[in-house]
């Protein structure tokens, strides 16, 4: 075809046609997006740039009675190393150091860092952890190990930093003190004060505001002020007092490594208002080192044993069935209650009831709750509900273990039940429960609820506080008060805590050995399990801390009863919060005139003035008294010993030279 | 007229980019607030440790100082505060 006007006319129309209609699609397109799809993009880019963003609110402090720290929310600090990013030669010459520093600071072997640095690179992990979770003085100091000290660019330095909950005492009371967890599925476990007061008061609410990205991963606020305001949490002040809770915490923990005991609490009350001052859980881990692991004194209910012969005797002095002097025969250590025998670790004979709980007589107690109320069980019962020991106390955690008193028509209930309650088994108790009875006892028999809290407060501001909760306003007469408390004193004088007695202080309580996991008896007796307590108030005479300490299933190769593995806890608390207490002394005025000081001056005096020169008698005289007249004559003494002057060497009446020698003879 | 619009529009340009420096800054303190925060936590917590008594005990024991079985005397005069 030849080459015409036309032709490339037609040619030109074509193309221009074409660029027309595209021209058209992308108006068209770019109409589309505008107008039709618009507001979705729109929505899309504000997204993208603004965003209404949580302001988070500070969770609140949990401090102790003397305003130390007891979990506090700070930054954590994870520590991890881009393995790739160093360059070759600087990694094979730092590498070697930062393994030393790092193995300086784990305590694991230098090669152990070595080769897992080596290996990170091989297998070019650039998120290679290092160290978790650690302290800022921590931080600091791995920041400058070599390599690190080179930053993110040539070092491969990676730092994350977490806001956690940190508890700086440590292990000590964690369990009591407790932290709130949400887990990924929303799962949240809430142990202890921070767990429980979590939620209403330490949590606060978080704000609100308006955010605009401006690069660099950080957002600008759009308006000057926020959607919602960030409410904080408020402070939480606990009842714990950190040197009683030390105490608490190491000597408890110095018995169950000792008898290298499964788990064990100590819990110290203070009697007049129910504050808990110390609370200490411990638990054996798998390597056999001990944590606060669960809380046993409030959760864990279980047969207290002896403590609770107790309650018992309490009921049946109270109903006036007894007296402390009715005598109860005891046997010879064995005796069968409808079929079953009931055994004490040796005989004691006709006994009074007293010294039936002195002894802490199982025999003793059962003949007594079984003689004056198998005919009415319901009686004794009854005594028991109305001191409240089948309620829960309603203490301010989660998790309380409930307490169980059987009654007749329970599946627990049986002929031999009654008896078996009297020393404390068929029934179920918690620590804390024990506890909280003989804080009434202790208290005049005024029945506190256990408090773990003083105050909430919003810096220097008092939300609210609390106050102490009576449960019962007086569980018995103020006779039995009077008996019981004469018997508690005794056992630690003359009865099973005979052990733990100190001349220095006194203590009241009573002593518990109770078998535990004994339900396959004949597997019992090759391997057997008890719970050593030790429950009771001290002073004995004006009580001001009562507290329980419970440890379960001490070896018993090294010892089981009460007064060895638990009493000594005990005592050592006690032992500390008396040293902690000066004793007073008052005395009227300084302005003292006693005779005999005065005369002995007035002659002193005397003879100071008469004698200058001339040797005075100083026989007779107290040795500081002759010492000081001699020496303002002049003289040189020489004397040995303390007391009055008995003999002299140069004879009274002569006349003396500055720096002679005397001689005294005391 | 144009000068003035644009001598705004330099002004405007230049205080927003301030604002940003500012949020750059707060951050900064901020981050360094909270770094200062940790450190005293962290030295609180170990003189805590520290001063309690069971660590105490530890520490003296070598050198024969133990606890005391008694408590301290105090006497009060109580004409004199």
């Amino acid at each position: 075809m030849a080459t015409t006007e036309t032709n490339i006319l037609n040619r030109l129309y074509f193309v221009a046609g074409s660029m027309f209609v595209f021209a058209l699609a992308v108006v068209f397109k770019l109409c589309v997006i505008q107008f039709v799809q618009g507001d979705e993009y729109r929505e899309l880019a504000e997204e993208r740039t603004i965003q209404n963003m949580d302001i988070p609110a500070n969770r609140g402090n949990v401090y102790s009675v003397d305003g130390s720290l007891l979990a506090t929310s700070i930054p954590k600090y994870d520590i991890r190393i881009d393995a790739i990013q160093p360059k070759q030669e600087l990694f094979n010459t730092l590498v070697r150091p930062l393994a030393d520093s790092l193995s300086r600071y784990s305590g694991k072997p230098l090669s152990y860092h070595l080769n897992k640095i080596k290996k990170a690179r091989l297998d070019k992990n650039r998120y290679f952890l290092l160290a978790r979770d650690i302290s800022y003085s921590d931080y600091i100091r791995i920041r400058n190990f070599p390599m690190l000290n080179l930053g993110a660019i040539r070092g491969g330095l990676i730092v994350t930093q977490e806001e956690k909950r940190d508890h700086p005492m440590g292990g000590i009371a964690e369990r009591t003190i407790g932290y709130e967890k949400i887990d990924e599925d929303g799962n949240v476990t809430r142990p202890g004060i921070d767990g429980y007061f979590g939620k209403t008061y330490l949590r606060g609410t978080n704000g609100k505001r308006l955010m605009q990205k401006i690069g660099n991963r950080k957002w600008k606020p759009i308006v000057d002020y926020d959607q919602v305001e960030p409410q904080d949490g408020y402070d939480v002040y606990t009842t714990i007092d950190v040197n009683i809770q030390d105490i608490a915490h190491h000597s408890l923990l110095g018995q169950l490594e000792k008898y290298e005991a499964d788990h064990g609490c100590a819990v110290v009350m203070d009697v007049k208002t129910g504050e808990i001052k110390a609370i200490s859980n411990l638990g054996r881990n798998q390597s056999g080192s001990y944590y606060e692991r669960l809380n046993y004194a409030v959760g864990e209910s279980h047969e207290p044993g002896s403590t609770f012969k107790v309650m018992a005797f309490m009921a049946a002095l109270e109903d006036k069935v007894i007296d402390t002097s009715t005598i109860v025969d005891t046997k010879n250590g064995s005796k069968r209650f409808y079929g079953r025998t009931i055994s004490d670790s040796r005989g004691h004979g006709k006994i009074s009831a007293a010294r039936a709980l002195e002894v802490s007589s199982n025999i003793g107690l059962a003949t007594i709750i079984n003689d004056h109320y198998s005919k009415q069980p319901k009686k004794f019962i009854n005594r028991l509900k109305g001191w409240k020991l089948h309620n829960k106390l309603g203490v301010s955690l989660i998790g309380e273990g409930k307490p169980v008193i059987p009654e007749p028509g329970d599946a627990i209930w049986s002929k031999n039940a009654l008896p078996s309650m009297a020393y404390g088994y068929n029934l179920r108790m918690t620590p804390l429960q024990t506890l909280t009875f003989y804080n009434a006892i202790a208290n005049d028999g005024e029945m506190i609820r256990p408090r773990f809290i003083n105050a909430v407060k919003e810096f220097d501001r008092e939300v609210k506080s609390f106050d102490k909760e009576v449960i019962n306003q007086k569980i018995c007469s103020d006779k039995t008060l009077g008996e019981i408390r004469e018997i508690l004193k005794n056992v630690v004088v003359r009865g099973t805590g005979q052990r733990m007695y100190s001349e220095n202080f006194s203590m009241a309580g009573k002593t518990g050995t109770a078998r535990t996991d004994y339900y396959d008896f004949e597997e019992w007796k090759k391997d057997r399990k008890y719970v050593s307590s030790f429950a009771g108030y001290f002073p004995a005479d004006n009580p001001k801390y009562s507290c329980i300490v419970v440890i379960h299933k001490p070896s018993t190769k090294v010892g089981f009863y009460g007064a060895d593995v638990s009493g000594p806890v005990f005592k050592r608390i006690a032992q500390k919060i008396y040293t902690e207490t000066p004793l007073i002394d008052e005395v009227e005025s300084l302005e003292v005139v006693d005779v005999k000081i005065e005369e002995q001056y007035e002659s002193f005096y005397k003879t100071s003035r008469l004698h200058k020169t001339i040797m005075p008698d100083v026989v007779g005289l107290p040795a500081m008294d002759a010492l000081a007249l001699l020496e303002n004559m002049g003289l040189k003494v020489n004397m040995r010993g303390t007391g009055t002057v008995k003999t002299q060497s140069i004879n009274k009446g002569i006349k003396v030279k500055l720096n002679q020698i005397i001689v005294l003879g005391t | 007229m144009i000068i003035f619009i644009s001598v705004l529009a330099i002004i405007m340009i230049a205080s927003a980019h301030s604002a940003d420096q500012k949020v750059y800054e707060i951050a900064r303190l901020k981050n360094e607030a909270k770094e200062l925060r940790s450190a005293f936590v962290d030295g609180r917590s170990q003189l805590m440790r520290l001063k309690m008594e069971s660590s105490i005990i530890k520490k003296v024991v070598e050198k024969g100082i133990i606890i005391s079985e008694i408590p301290p005397q105090k006497i009060k005069v109580k004409t004199q505060n």
